[in-house]
């Protein structure tokens, strides 16, 4: 039964969002005395359907503004779709802009907690694993206790993977992440990916680097203006993403 | 519910705001009492030895301190909760987890500096030797209260701040006229018979002569206006908790 494996799932979804334009009253006023645009509905996903069973790895593809990021956030769950039903079962660990909840002022151990729990990872889990954390990290020791405001973005990047990975999801949600850090660092984040998929993770990976999508993916969805243009078969996804982006 | 599921969460959130600022500065901790006290030093020196105000039954900075520190963990709620969503931005447009955490979790860092600055109080009650009432344990029944009432409007503007930035610079206004309208400098008495009405349905005030009452036994403990601030706490809180969840599935779209 192919229903029954499924992990997520889209119905006929919509999104509907409001541009606002103005952020602040002055700005709000003096928009209205123009006679300017002030509020700007986006239709950012237009009745999207599609269904993702385990142990798939599904490349997102599209330009700036097809809706890729928006689609992530509603699996997410940290937005909600406007009609239509969203569908998602399991662990969800979005490998996040980096260190989105690092405090600058906290050392690497207490952001390694903070971000843990962010991520929805028990404390006691993190407690087990954070030598394991730390080692993934490649950071020194010394470097450990010590504030992450005194890091070099690389090696702020290396912990809040770090992190990230060792989240034990059922769900990995991926975004252009890998376009950071050194390539050593990248190739051991591609390999602990392939474990993730060996080991039946679900992917979602939204990517402007098709050669790793090609590479990685055994799936595409090629989002066109915040519809579905095409799904299925990896080289044929993006051989007609890449049709479309050179006749524009 | 939702709290013993996200416990550890908010425990670190709020470990993390207050140790961020205990990491920033020098003095630290230190801060968050000196503030309080100094402001009390002022208020004391003003309205006891150029406004000479007397009668009050306890010595003016006593008076003072049990409606200032209240105040100010108000106000700081207020100020840090309301730009709280769009700080962490970041997050709220990438992780699910109930968003009221993020507030509490400020919230809850002003409490730890509330019974922080409180020691001071303490200080004092020992240096002009004041009797303390035998209720005081009641302050913690009227704190529950006013951290919900708090809390409720914390959640309404912070997302009202999501939508508009100007709630923030408006609402710090607001704060600066409810001071003046509640009785923190001087007591209810000193306003006009005609005009007290206003305490009753000013929630800050009732909480603030409620401490004043248990603790410094000034006069019998006001069930009645307690009661009504009960009732405006729990009423600000439910409202607010049920737009706040309404919307919570926008806020990644907006901020």
């Amino acid at each position: 039964m192919p229903e029954d494996n499924s992990v997520i799932d889209f119905q006929s979804v919509n999104k509907f969002f409001y541009l606002q334009h103005q952020k602040t009253l002055k700005e709000l006023v003096d928009a209205v005395f123009r006679r300017k645009k002030t509020l700007e509905r986006v239709h950012a996903l237009k009745n999207v359907s599609f269904t993702v069973k385990k142990g798939e790895t599904v490349g997102i593809v599209g330009n700036n503004g097809a809706g890729k990021s928006t689609l992530l956030t509603m699996i997410a769950g940290v937005s909600s779709p406007t009609s239509g039903d969203v569908s998602v079962t399991g662990r969800i660990s979005p490998l996040i802009e980096l260190g989105a909840g690092f405090h600058p002022e906290l050392t690497g151990r207490e952001n390694i907690y903070l971000n843990g729990v962010i991520l929805g990872i028990k404390e006691n889990e993190i407690k087990n694993n954070i030598g394991n954390i730390i080692d993934f990290s490649e950071l020194q020791l010394r470097f450990i206790d010590m504030p992450v405001k005194h890091y070099s973005s690389g090696m702020y990047m290396r912990l809040a993977f770090s992190v990230a990975v060792f989240t034990n999801p059922d769900i990995l949600l991926v975004d252009e992440i890998l376009a950071v850090g050194d390539v050593a660092f990248q190739h051991k984040c591609l390999d602990r990916m392939e474990q993730f998929k060996r080991q039946g993770v679900t992917i979602i990976f939204v990517s402007h680097n098709l050669a790793t999508v090609g590479q990685f993916c055994n799936r595409v969805i090629y989002l066109k203006q915040g519809a579905v243009a095409y799904d299925g078969e990896v080289n044929q996804g993006i051989a007609i993403y890449k049709s479309d982006v050179h006749e524009l | 519910m939702t709290f013993i599921k996200y416990w550890s969460l908010l425990k670190h959130l709020t470990s993390r705001e207050i140790k961020a600022r205990y990491k920033q500065s020098f003095l630290g901790f230190l801060w968050i009492v000196l503030n309080p006290f100094c402001q009390m030093l002022i208020m004391s020196f003003v309205f006891s030895h150029i406004l000479r105000i007397s009668n009050l039954g306890v010595p003016y900075p006593i008076f003072i301190y049990a409606g200032l520190l209240p105040w100010i963990f108000f106000q700081n709620s207020l100020s840090n909760a309301m730009s709280n969503l769009v700080e962490n931005a970041s997050l709220v447009k990438k992780v699910y987890f109930p968003r009221e955490i993020l507030i509490l979790s400020t919230l809850l860092a002003k409490v730890f500096d509330f019974f922080l600055s409180a020691t001071v109080f303490i200080l004092l009650l020992l240096y002009f030797q004041v009797k303390v009432s035998a209720l005081w344990p009641l302050f913690l029944v009227i704190f529950a209260i006013q951290f919900l009432f708090t809390y409720g409007l914390s959640l309404l503007l912070s997302l009202g701040n999501l939508f508009y930035r100007d709630v923030q610079y408006l609402f710090n206004l607001v704060l600066t006229v409810w001071f003046y309208l509640t009785p923190v400098l001087y007591a209810t008495e000193f306003f006009p018979v005609r005009y007290r009405w206003i305490f009753k349905f000013n929630p800050m005030s009732v909480f603030i002569n409620a401490y004043r009452e248990v603790i410094l036994s000034q006069g019998q403990i006001n069930w009645g206006s307690l009661g009504i601030g009960l009732l405006l706490a729990v009423v600000v809180y439910v409202v607010s908790f049920t737009i706040f969840k309404k919307m919570e599935g926008t806020f990644a779209d907006v901020v």
